[in-house]
């Protein structure tokens, strides 16, 4: 009777094989079902094809390169275009970039931040629980890129939040800035001063 | 699994090369200030850390294309190897890593990247240059990575079909617990493998014992269990493959395999009417799997074995008509994948707005189909071509979004040309009418005649009007009495003018050093006003000449851009169509593989069945005489 050592040889192929592939790298956790065919799987089991995934056909791979290939070359151009939409939209000589950055943030937690240029709301931002992380973790958010003639200025930035204790907390910084004939870099700084149990808000000028 | 490891690898990657950028000075608050190096660096973290790396990678190459990046750029270039991976891209990522790690990364660094690099490349069965990522990776590393490296390491060489390259491996390894079950079964799988059972038992054995109630390591459990105790069956064992056989869940994936074993362990032990229990059980399952396929024939046979052969017959008959049913259905899946919509149909509820190279695809959409893709969905193969289908797809409708963006472009462009065209008539008018050469000598003789009065001391001169008025008629006064100097009517008149132009030149000598002063003040102040309007003069000619320039620099640039977009849209759909046929021909090879095994079953369930009958035909002569 070949019955039984046909069914036993089909699975066993199966089992075993598929197990091999198991350690955290196993695709989806998907049911792995017996699928060895069955008619090459009347050897003896330990002859048995291998069911594990095989090393990339070269089908898969010339097309995964081709896919890689255009991927990088899309990837390229979304930056040509970043870099074309700054000098045509902020050119160099007339732009001025604010940016937010956060430290520690013990004694504040962001929620938004106004920021208003020569008397004139530029930006109102409010921050989700997944951008306010980002900034703790060490990210800089542009908050506002526009343009500006050259000369003096004044910007005035309004945080809100919850401060120590859990109360809603705003505080305000004021910068008088000169714009030259270069982009102007600013950054609101959220710092925690901790000799006060405060949070503090500064803004530096980047030269 | 694999995405916290990922993620938090990438971060770990990053964490000492982040660490530089800070200032390390200790703070009089107590606390370290975060000092920002290169203000645009955190930009592309800020993205980063909201695992947005597409538009993280955008900003990072950007950023580095204006030379922004002065004080990070170590760093920059790393993370940018990491975003390049975590997109999926990880042929660049090699090249970064290749040229970065070579040099003065640290060890950390970069044991880090290889093993991401290696894990990467496994996953898109590059096996070979996994290797060579995963053997750069040095011993100085985390016990968990160091484990899954290993493990990583073994399961190359069991793919490539190394069996004693990963016995070798596996045989001496120690590690965290549960990696080090995953290295026992694969230990004893590669020992099966070799036909070294006596060996392999050992290993698959206490995997099949271990005690846990995680449910990954419960699934390893039953599948070592299974592995052994089909491994004893073969070798003739069925009474140790039994209670084997019988430790696997009966509610986890591999209960039905167990079934099938046990009664095959019964059957070898001559014990057909209990091997009818388990597989009865079984043969009321859900026909897709093999092992309940494998039941339509083994229960008939069991009856056959017990002497019912009409019961047997009847079985078989039953299971030849229930795999012709679904040899049918499998017709039918093959001719709706034909109709080439099978991608997009599994692709129907996925959210399209994230790229990460763990994407997988976790439930099947409702379709005939479905059910005979959940094999296929197991295999790399399919869910990194899947995963490649729909970056295409992420890709192309980037660069339909963006072409809306060309077009506000053309149109800001066309609106600058249109504002350009209306103003420069006027400006060329202003400019025409304004002769900044006269005005330029009309301000050098003004400062003339100032020094001139001053040399002279024309205190006059610098008099208000009224004030030059009278000192006028002064002056025709005294040239009146000048002409009359005999007369005697005019000597109380002479004493007179004598007196008021003395007061008025006291007068106006008094006030003449503060008007003198004004009066330089003035032309200093003209002189300015002078230069900033040449300065202007200058700029309006620039901008006038240079605006159409500038516009047609940018139109141009605009303009290739889109050439490129277009033509980038072309390949994305040659390459997703062939990425489609790919996994069409895979899911159909699929399908007829499953249908080519139910075909043999049929065949032979029908030869089964033949023989019954001969067997009862050939029987009937004897009982009849």
């Amino acid at each position: 009777m070949n019955l039984k050592f046909r069914v036993v040889s089909i699975i066993m192929g199966a089992a075993l094989l598929a197990g091999a592939s198991a350690a955290g790298a196993s695709a989806a956790g998907a049911p792995v079902a017996a699928g060895v065919p069955a008619a090459t799987a009347t050897a003896a089991p330990a002859a048995a094809p291998a069911e594990t995934p095989a090393a990339a056909t070269p089908d898969f791979k010339t097309l995964d390169q081709e896919v890689q290939g255009v991927k990088k070359d899309v990837i390229e151009l979304n930056k040509d275009l970043f870099v074309l939409e700054e000098e045509l939209l902020f050119p160099a000589n007339t732009q001025v970039a604010v940016y937010v950055s956060m430290d520690v943030g013990t004694f504040f937690a962001l929620d938004s931040v106004t920021v208003k240029i020569d008397n004139k709301e530029v930006k109102n931002y409010l921050y989700t629980a997944r951008e306010a992380d980002a900034l703790l973790k060490g990210g800089v958010q542009q908050i506002y890129l526009g343009n500006l003639k050259v000369g003096k200025h004044e910007l005035v930035a309004f945080f809100t939040g919850k401060g120590p204790m859990e109360r809603e907390y705003k505080r305000g910084a004021t910068i008088n800035f000169t714009k030259g004939v270069g982009a102007k870099y600013l950054e609101l700084k959220i710092t925690d001063k901790v000799s006060k149990h405060q949070p503090e808000f500064t803004i530096k000028d980047w030269e | 699994m694999l995405r916290p490891i990922v993620l938090g690898g990438l971060l770990l990657t990053l964490a000492p090369a982040f660490a530089a950028t800070k200032n390390v000075k200790p703070d009089p608050n107590g606390l370290p200030p975060h000092e920002v190096m290169d203000l645009q660096y955190g930009d592309v973290l800020f993205y980063f850390f909201q695992d947005d790396y597409f538009d993280s990678i955008t900003r990072l190459l950007a950023a580095q294309e204006l030379g922004r990046l002065r004080h990070t750029e170590g760093e920059a270039e790393l993370l940018l190897g990491g975003l390049y991976l975590s997109l999926g891209e990880h042929v660049e990522a090699g090249r970064i890593f290749e040229a970065l790690l070579a040099g003065k990364a640290s060890e950390a660094v970069r044991n880090k990247a290889w093993f991401y690099l290696g894990k990467v490349w496994y996953q898109r069965g590059y096996l070979q240059e996994s290797e060579r990522a995963l053997r750069q990776v040095s011993d100085q590393i985390q016990p968990r990575i160091s484990a899954e490296r290993y493990m990583l390491l073994a399961q190359i060489m069991l793919r490539q079909g190394r069996d004693d390259d990963a016995v070798a491996a596996l045989s001496n390894w120690h590690g965290p617990p549960d990696w080090t079950a995953y290295a026992q079964f694969n230990l004893g799988v590669a020992l099966v493998r070799k036909g070294r059972l006596g060996d392999a038992v050992r290993y698959l054995d206490r995997v099949g014992q271990m005690a846990t109630a995680n449910e990954e390591l419960l699934s390893l459990r039953d599948k070592a269990n299974l592995a052994l105790g089909f491994a004893l069956l073969q070798a003739q064992r069925a009474a140790e493959a039994r209670p084997i056989l019988e430790r696997v869940r009966l509610d986890g994936p591999y209960s039905s395999k167990a079934l099938l074993g046990v009664g095959w362990a019964d059957s070898a032990l001559g014990e057909f009417k209990r091997a009818l229990v388990p597989w009865m059980a079984l043969r009321k399952r859900d026909l897709l799997d093999s092992a309940v396929q494998e039941s339509y024939l083994t229960v008939p046979y069991a009856f056959n074995q017990l002497g019912a052969s009409g019961q047997a017959a009847e079985y078989y008959n039953s299971a030849i008509d229930a795999f012709d049913a679904e040899s049918k259905h499998i017709d039918e899946s093959i001719e709706q994948i034909r109709e080439g919509k099978l991608l997009d149909r599994l692709l129907k509820d996925d959210k399209k707005d994230t790229l990460t190279w763990y994407w997988q695809l976790k439930t099947l959409p409702e379709a005939p189909e479905s059910r005979y893709l959940y094999q296929l969905l197991a295999s790399n193969e399919f869910q990194e071509g899947l995963k490649n289908y729909r970056e295409l797809k992420f890709m192309s409708r980037n660069l339909d979004d963006l072409r809306q963006d060309l077009s506000a472009y053309d149109d800001m462009l066309d609106t600058r040309q249109h504002a350009y065209d209306e103003r420069v008539p006027k400006a060329d008018r202003v400019m025409a009418a304004t002769d900044l050469d006269a005005l330029t000598r009309q301000r050098v003789d003004f400062e003339s005649r100032i020094n001139e009065i001053e040399k002279r001391s024309e205190v006059a001169a610098l008099g208000t009007p009224e004030e030059q008025k009278t000192w006028a008629r002064l002056k025709r006064v005294e040239d009146y009495l000048a002409a009359h100097p005999e007369d005697p009517d005019l000597t109380d008149m002479r004493e007179k003018l004598r007196l008021e132009k003395g007061v008025m030149y006291w007068r106006l000598s008094e006030s003449f050093k503060a008007r003198l002063w004004n009066e330089r003040r003035s032309v200093k102040e003209l002189e300015a006003s002078l230069v900033e309007t040449q300065k202007r003069a200058v700029l309006v000619r620039q901008a006038r000449s240079g605006v159409p320039t500038n516009n047609g620099e940018f139109g141009a640039r605009v303009a290739a851009i889109r050439a490129r977009m277009d033509q980038l849209q072309q390949r994305l759909a040659a390459l997703s169509e062939r990425q489609n046929r790919f996994l069409q021909a895979l899911a159909i090879e699929e399908l007829e593989r499953q249908k080519q095994r139910i075909e043999i079953y049929q065949i032979q369930a029908r030869f089964e069945l033949a023989a019954i009958y001969d067997k009862a035909t050939s029987e009937k002569p004897k009982a009849h005489p």
